[in-house]
């Protein structure tokens, strides 16, 4: 299945369940989704519930707040998640705080959907990643599709959940062929143990897990049995599952695209250190984009986030300094 | 051993067990069947006992606490022996430390409570439990996990890397083979690799000899593990892949003469070969959807070698004297073997006349139409028995084979 075919069944079935819910978002409706996210919608389900939106990201998640609080279940649509910024009052200054502030009067029933991440050649301001922003703010759910089977269970979750969840998926992941499993006992908060090893845990998310799974192949050829995590909700952390894989193995990768100053690498290792810092056997490693705003040049685009080469010599350069 | 004792399921509405009181202490000795705590569920407070004796390891959860079912709440050291007053005394002296450092711990807790309570509510109410060091950390450049495996074997990190014994940083890896080396003399270790046996089946507390764990091996009834050679692998696949063959068996007897100095297997061999001169068909081989039949008599012959089973192939066989495939016998017995060696026969041959067998049935080889096995040679007659495959070879015609090879063998 397609990965963007997953979220789009997730939410057609939503809407054909549920009048409330609703899609709105810029060429979310004629267009079919700068995606083909929403595609066919409109006609199923007509403007009234797939709504075109002018330009203007406050406005797109200022109202899907205003509709969630008057009772529907809005999913706002964010091109890219650069534009996410221009969004920022209404995400962080209301959604994440209403329902405290209203002492659980109000419930924020509404789901923010952006694709992030470098894809080709989209430059600085179409190419940056804001997980760590978003998984920051208490009050918000952060969940990280990087899979068919995720984005199809996860964010029919995030539809249902009554509160607000920032929904990230990556853009060069829609196109993407993915098995897809039938799962009964879905839980959005846990995260997912792609390959069972027991030398090192390597975490991450999104677009990178394909990334590590390409370099593990190598890895395995030079005898490294790697076990690989996807993390799947950034906020929260399934801290239980990287423990728990953490105390078996004794060694532990974080790969992010992200920059790495401050990343959702940082956040990951401050956790493990509380948790099991007496079960490492070496410093945590962290594999992350270089601290520069992500370039044109296809060559230099890819100098500064992890490719599967990079991810393999970094490992093996840890290893040898480590002694490990 | 460790024997964990659980929070029991009571009943099937509870999910939650409230422990009201100990029983039992650290360091006790507790017999099977004791009670050691009392527990309150939804419904009845009933007592727990333990189906295991041994000395109280550890407790793991206070009175009062309430606690998931089926978790762990106490911990049961099942080699330890019954305890004496004195080694008590110390422990307990050990645990007014403990608990000092645990109260200390709960007060600095309860400050963190709301922190806690809203982080839990956070983590889905996903229930962890925060390990407390019960140990303190040795000195020296080690990794975490290095110290923490030091520690519990109060191992000094700073004073042998001084000495030079013990590596800078100390990995997990390296205080491992630290204590492997310190408590097992080199022939133990050499079992506990063979049999797969974890280190801390033992007590460490002395050094423990080869006998000691082939005591244990003949107690547990370990078994050994042995990884397979590439050759007995070889020989998994092929013999399960002659499975696969629609076979069928001759059974016959011939009359053979032996000769002063050539292996019988060697007349064997030359008889085979010219049979398989007068009938094609036991020179074939199936490809696909063809019969490939080719001129010479190459014959695989069962070798068993220092290093495993194999069927060596003695090529142009019919074209060979007595002589030459006498000694090609005894060469490839321990010559090195290459593909020729081993590839481009049609049929076979297994010969266990020697150790005593009246008759046997053997298994095809590879891509061969057939194989004869021979038993002992009893009053100048040898009983075979032919393995055929129907797909290339008739009964006809193996029959045949077998006659032709029955007349050609007397006049040899």
């Amino acid at each position: 299945m397609l990965y963007r075919s997953a979220l789009n069944r997730a939410i057609d079935e939503c809407m054909e369940e549920d009048e409330s819910v609703v899609i709105l978002g810029e060429d979310v409706g004629r267009y079919g989704g700068s995606y083909r996210v929403s595609e066919g919608l409109i006609s199923k389900y007509s403007e009234k519930r797939v709504i075109d939106t002018p330009i203007a990201e406050l406005s797109i998640v200022g109202n899907a707040i205003g509709m969630a609080i008057a009772g529907l279940r809005p999913i706002a649509e964010i091109m890219t998640e650069n534009f996410s910024l221009l969004a920022m009052d209404q995400i962080i200054n209301h959604a994440s705080k209403l329902r405290y502030m209203s002492g659980g009067k109000m419930t924020i029933p509404m789901v923010v959907r952006m694709p992030g991440g470098v894809s080709r050649q989209l430059a600085a301001q179409h190419s940056e990643s804001y997980e760590t922003l978003y998984s920051s703010v208490p009050g918000l759910i952060v969940l990280s599709a990087s899979n068919a089977t995720y984005a199809y269970y996860g964010l029919k979750w995030a539809i249902k959940s009554n509160d607000p969840v920032i929904f990230l998926e990556h853009e060069l992941l829609y196109p993407m062929e993915m098995e897809f499993k039938e799962i009964n006992d879905f839980d959005p908060f846990r995260a997912e143990i792609v390959k069972v090893g027991k030398d090192l845990t390597i975490l991450t998310y999104l677009k990178m897990r394909y990334d590590v799974l390409e370099a593990e192949k190598d890895l395995a050829k030079k005898g490294i049995d790697a076990e690989i995590i996807d993390l799947n909700s950034l906020r929260p952390l399934d801290i239980e599952t990287i423990a728990s894989s953490i105390k078996k193995t004794k060694k532990c990768v974080i790969v992010e695209e992200d920059h790495k100053t401050g990343g959702m690498g940082a956040e990951v290792v401050a956790q493990i250190m509380e948790k099991c810092f007496f079960d490492l056997d070496a410093p945590v490693l962290r594999i992350a984009g270089e601290d520069v705003p992500i370039p044109y040049n296809r060559k230099l685009e890819l100098s500064v986030i992890p490719t599967p080469e990079k991810i393999v010599s970094k490992i093996l350069k840890w290893k040898a300094e480590n002694g490990i | 051993m460790e024997y964990k004792v659980v929070m029991p399921v009571l009943s099937d509405t509870m999910d939650k067990g409230k422990l009201t009181k100990w029983y039992v202490k650290e360091g006790q000795f507790v017999k099977e069947g004791d009670k050691i705590a009392e527990v309150e569920s939804d419904k009845a407070t009933m007592d727990i006992q333990t189906f295991k004796s041994g000395v109280v390891k550890k407790l793991l959860v206070k009175e009062g606490d309430e606690v998931p079912v089926k978790s762990v709440i106490a911990i049961i050291d099942t080699q330890a022996k019954e305890v004496k007053n004195e080694k008590l005394k110390v422990k307990s002296d050990k645990q007014i430390k403990n608990e000092k450092l645990k109260m200390e711990n709960d007060e600095r807790k309860k400050n963190n409570e709301l922190k806690i309570e809203n982080e839990e509510n956070e983590n889905n109410k996903k229930n962890f439990t925060f390990s407390t060091l019960h140990f303190t950390l040795p000195k020296g450049s080690a990794s975490p996990a290095a110290k923490k495996l030091a520690a519990k074997h109060g191992i000094n990190i700073e004073k042998l890397q001084k000495e030079n014994k013990l590596q800078i940083p100390a990995h997990e890896e390296d205080i491992k083979e630290f204590i492997l080396k310190k408590y097992f003399t080199p022939a133990a270790l050499k079992l506990l690799k063979e049999y797969q046996i974890d280190e801390n089946e033992f007590r460490l507390n002395h050094k423990i000899t080869k006998e000691e764990i082939l005591n244990y091996i003949e107690n547990k009834n370990i078994p050994k593990t042995t990884p397979l050679t590439p050759n007995q692998k070889a020989v998994i696949k092929t013999v399960e892949g002659a499975l696969s063959k629609p076979t069928y068996f001759i059974f016959n007897e011939i009359e053979v003469v032996k000769k002063e100095g050539i292996k019988l297997t060697a007349v064997l061999i030359k008889a085979l070969a010219l049979a398989m001169q007068k009938n094609p068909l036991t020179r074939s081989i199936l490809k696909v959807d063809k019969l490939l039949t080719y001129p010479s008599s190459n014959i695989s012959v069962a070798v068993a070698r220092k290093d495993g089973l194999y069927m060596c192939v003695i090529k142009n066989a019919h074209k060979k004297t007595l002589q030459e495939i006498n000694e090609w016998l005894k060469t490839i017995k321990t010559k090195r073997l290459t593909l020729e060696d081993l590839s481009g026969s049609t049929f076979g041959i297994s010969n266990l006349g020697m150790f005593d067998v009246k008759r046997f049935t053997a298994l095809i080889n590879d891509k061969d139409v057939g194989i004869a096995a021979f038993g002992s040679l009893i009053d100048g007659k040898i009983k075979v028995t032919f393995t055929i495959d129907h797909r290339i070879l008739n009964g006809v015609e193996a029959a045949k084979f077998a006659n032709d090879f029955k007349t050609i063998i007397k006049e040899i």
